[in-house]
């Protein structure tokens, strides 16, 4: 009896290894398989781009999703044998898919619309802008007092926002290197603005966790003034919550979603199509249009209320005049230096 | 010899789920090892910003603990930890005994009702509620405006005291369950004969119901400590980044630094400071079962 249960169970084992926990990307699927962010972000993709791509291809697109983490993690452990054959994720996170060597380098001749991107898009040979966004200042008009305005960084160490301030804990990149900027030094020199960092502390009432904590903390009016992602407050001045969003002089840090060839793809040709429609002018004007961010694209042309958005930048010169651009290897090198002394020295 | 005989005279007792319970529990303890070892061998790794492998060993990443961060880190863990099993414990018991000896039925199941749903609804849910009960325009202080109690809002989100508050009402429902079974086992004859020998209410619930609960108080007040010390969505959405605790760490060093060595430090810290809070409460609590026995 004993004997015969064992033999089950040993059985049952074997079958259980033997059934893959998801089905891998095999070659005879005709599907191209894109890794993003789930929610909004695979909806637009999947209006924007999916449709169009199927559209011009015939093949269809499967989405898989996952936090920006955990995707990278999956990939690593399935390097050799891709679950996806496109993966979008945040630039300077696709610069570690870059040194992991999970990216295929690109053939520039076979994304005929890359020509007429900013040059900002080009993240490396490996990976591509797809839209901008912005990580600003911003403050809740009717919260805080009469007169009070942004036009620099600097105006978040005024006296009014004392204990008001809300800042990403996942991410202090933003305010850091506005600090290394404020005191005269750059992203990596960015020791320099320790000390005005420190004089910010009193100002800094919660760090938010997430987009809904961060727009949480702006809609109870816990946090007046938050340094946040454009998208969020655009998001929250549509729905009536009175939100000025500032450009500082210095410029907003500016963040950027990058698609690349997941390196060993099966769907090489699929793949190199599907990012060159992700390029095309129109399809990034709907991808922004949904998305409410800049587009990579020169020649896309966003609505007119979504282009004069602050943070959405539709020429070279609001690039060149109100953009603060880290290169993604610097970015992902040096934000864990960022995040461990800002966890050591600006938390708790 | 005589210990053989005896083997083999004694009946063999009829085991017929054994082996369907214990080779899934071995490959569950098996797993949970391999889990921990994994974690444990990048404890001694080097990290490398910009790269996702670990480096060569070494013993950097525990030396980083020394720093006050982490220290005031792991005293407000404990201190969280043991605020919250202590006011569960003072804010469950009269919810358990008027759970367990309400005389009608339709108060008892109402009270158990009200006690358990909380269980039902997920810790996100909860913890937003809290938010909303302890912001600067939340119901607490409005109530306090509008009675004219004070002019300014009280500041109790990102604070020890909101997130002790949050993690006290979290974990009620599970110590009050355990409460009441120790109370519905308290034999009432010994109440009985304590009230015939003249013990009025209040002495015969110090020195008879209070004493027979004792094991259910001290099991509830370890599982809701041990409990604690790993709160994560909690301190992390109350806390507001302003009251940190070892796993809102252990979040930040692996998935928003990728330093997973630190925190892999991090988390064994956790445990082994779990393991010995734990170990350390032992003779305490060895002594309390003692007295009560005595009495």
């Amino acid at each position: 009896m004993a004997l015969r249960s064992a033999a089950f169970l040993a059985i049952g084992a074997v079958l259980l290894a033997a059934t893959p926990l998801r089905a891998q990307n095999t070659p005879g699927q005709d599907k191209l398989v894109v890794d993003i962010w789930g929610g909004n972000f695979r909806d637009g993709a999947n209006e924007a781009i999916a449709k169009e791509f199927t559209k011009r291809t015939g093949m269809q697109v499967e989405f898989i999703t996952g936090g920006t983490i955990d995707r990278l993690t999956k990939a690593k452990i399935n390097r050799d044998h891709p679950e996806s054959d496109v993966t979008v994720t945040t630039s300077h996170v696709g610069a570690l898919y870059v040194t992991e060597g999970l990216f295929e380098k690109l053939d520039m001749a076979k994304l005929p619309n890359a020509k007429d991107l900013f040059p900002v898009a080009i993240r490396s040979p490996y990976h591509i802008g797809l839209y901008s966004y912005v990580y600003t200042p911003a403050f809740r008009t009717d919260l805080m007092p009469a007169g009070y305005d942004i036009k620099s960084w600097k105006d978040l160490w005024a006296s009014e926002v004392k204990g008001k301030l809300g800042l990403p804990d996942f991410d202090p990149s933003h305010i850091i290197i506005a600090a290394a900027l404020l005191a005269g030094a750059n992203a990596e020199n960015w020791k320099v603005g320790i000390p005005l960092l420190e004089q910010l502390k009193p100002s800094i009432k919660a760090f938010y966790q997430s987009d809904a904590t961060s727009q949480d903390l702006m809609k109870s009016g816990e946090t007046p003034v938050q340094v946040l992602l454009s998208i969020n407050a655009f998001h929250q001045m549509q729905q009536g919550i009175p939100i000025k969003i500032a450009i500082p002089k210095e410029g907003a840090v500016v963040g950027i979603d990058a698609i690349g060839i997941v390196h060993g793809t099966k769907h090489l040709d699929a793949a190199y199509q599907y990012l060159n429609v992700a390029l095309d002018p129109e399809v990034q004007a709907k991808l922004c249009g949904i998305y409410r961010c800049g587009a990579m694209n020169e020649k896309a042309k966003l609505d007119p209320e979504l282009a004069k958005l602050p943070g959405v930048f539709t020429t070279p010169e609001q690039w060149k005049t109100q953009a603060i651009v880290v290169d993604d290897a610097t970015r992902a090198k040096l934000l864990p230096v960022w995040k461990d002394w800002f966890t050591e020295n600006m938390m708790q | 010899m005589i210990a053989s005989a005896r083997w083999r005279a004694a009946p063999a007792r009829p085991r017929p789920f054994f082996l369907w319970l214990f080779l899934p529990s071995l490959a569950a303890a098996l797993l949970f090892v391999a889990a921990l070892c994994e974690v444990a061998q990048y404890a001694f790794r080097v990290f490398t910003p910009g790269s996702l492998e670990a480096g060569g060993f070494t013993l950097e990443n525990f030396a980083r603990l020394a720093r006050p961060i982490y220290l005031s880190v792991l005293a407000d863990t404990l201190l969280i930890s043991l605020a919250t099993a202590l006011f569960t414990l003072l804010l469950s018991y009269p919810v358990a005994y008027a759970m367990v000896r309400a005389k009608s039925d339709f108060v008892r199941s109402l009270i158990m009702l009200l006690a358990v749903t909380p269980l039902f609804t997920g810790e996100i849910v909860r913890t937003y509620a809290w938010i909303l009960v302890l912001g600067s325009n939340g119901f607490v202080n409005s109530v306090l405006k509008a009675a004219g109690l004070v002019n300014a809002p009280l500041t109790m989100l990102y604070t020890r005291f909101g997130v002790i508050v949050a993690l006290v009402q979290f974990s009620m429902p599970v110590m009050i369950i355990i409460l009441a079974a120790a109370l519905a086992h308290v034999d009432r004859n010994c109440e009985r004969a304590a009230a015939n020998l003249g013990a009025g209410p209040a002495k015969v619930f110090r020195h008879v119901t209070l004493p027979l609960t004792l094991p259910g108080i001290v099991s509830g007040t370890v599982v809701i400590f041990a409990w604690t010390m790993s709160a994560f969505s909690t301190p992390q959405l109350v806390g507001g980044g302003k009251v940190l605790m070892i796993s809102n760490l252990v979040y930040l060093q692996g998935l928003s630094s990728f330093n997973f060595p630190f925190a892999a430090v991090l988390s064994l810290l956790a445990l082994a400071v779990a393991i010995g809070a734990l170990g350390s409460m032992r003779p305490f609590v060895s002594r309390l079962e003692r007295k009560a026995a005595v009495n």
